[in-house]
């Protein structure tokens, strides 16, 4: 019974890690309408505060996992 | 092919391989080739940094300062972002990313280790050996720097 909610668990994450691969490979298709990765978080960093934010979300990812 | 060593047209010495007329690009490699040896003995010794170590929190806080002092006072030259999002490609991300906030948050949430890991749950043991701890270390300096460039 842990096992299968486990798996079910790490199931999920994998789909949702595979599905942004998927957009990424769709997104660079000559012609897409689904922007790259780069292109819409370049797009949210246009304004100052969209700057600020994802550099320290990129920040905070690298203190969460190799300083913790 | 060997003939794609044969020079077609006008035959320029700059073009020639083993003449490098253009500091500039054999100067521009040299310098990506230094600063990619240099971020590479960076992960290394910052990977072998204990965790929860002041060790590790400097070794973290260093590229985030020094990122931000170039995003700051030198930033490069930006790859021009798209002035506009089509709506529904976006949203394909949207939900995407939502996805994973909300699987995340519940693991969270549900704060049982065994029955409901977390993300960080499942990459800590991933990212335990030194080397696999080092490569993903330069792999955010360089999403860090690729950030910067947008």
């Amino acid at each position: 019974m842990i096992m299968s909610t486990r798996a079910i668990t790490i199931a999920g994450f994998a789909i949702v890690i595979a599905a942004i691969f998927l957009l990424e490979f769709l997104a660079r298709r000559p012609g897409s309408r689904i922007p790259t990765l780069g292109q819409w978080l370049g797009y949210l960093m246009r304004p100052r505060i969209g700057r600020v934010l994802i550099l320290l979300g990129w920040w905070w990812l690298g203190w969460h996992y190799f300083a913790r | 092919m060997a003939t794609e060593d044969v020079p077609r047209g006008h035959d320029s010495l700059g073009q020639r391989p083993g003449f490098p007329l253009r500091p500039g690009r054999r100067g521009s490699r040299v310098r990506a080739a230094a600063i990619g040896a240099v971020l590479a003995g960076y992960a290394w010794a910052a990977g072998s940094a204990a965790p929860f170590s002041t060790t590790a929190l400097v070794c973290v806080l260093i590229p985030g300062v020094v990122l931000a002092a170039i995003a700051y006072g030198w930033p490069p030259r930006r790859i021009p972002p798209p002035d506009r999002l089509d709506a529904t490609g976006m949203s394909y991300w949207v939900i995407v990313v939502a996805a994973l906030f909300e699987w995340e948050a519940s693991a969270f949430r549900d704060n049982s280790l065994p029955w409901h890991p977390s993300l960080t749950d499942l990459v800590n043991p991933l990212i335990g050996p030194h080397i696999v701890k080092s490569a993903a270390i330069l792999l955010w300096i360089l999403a860090g720097w690729a950030l910067v460039r947008r």
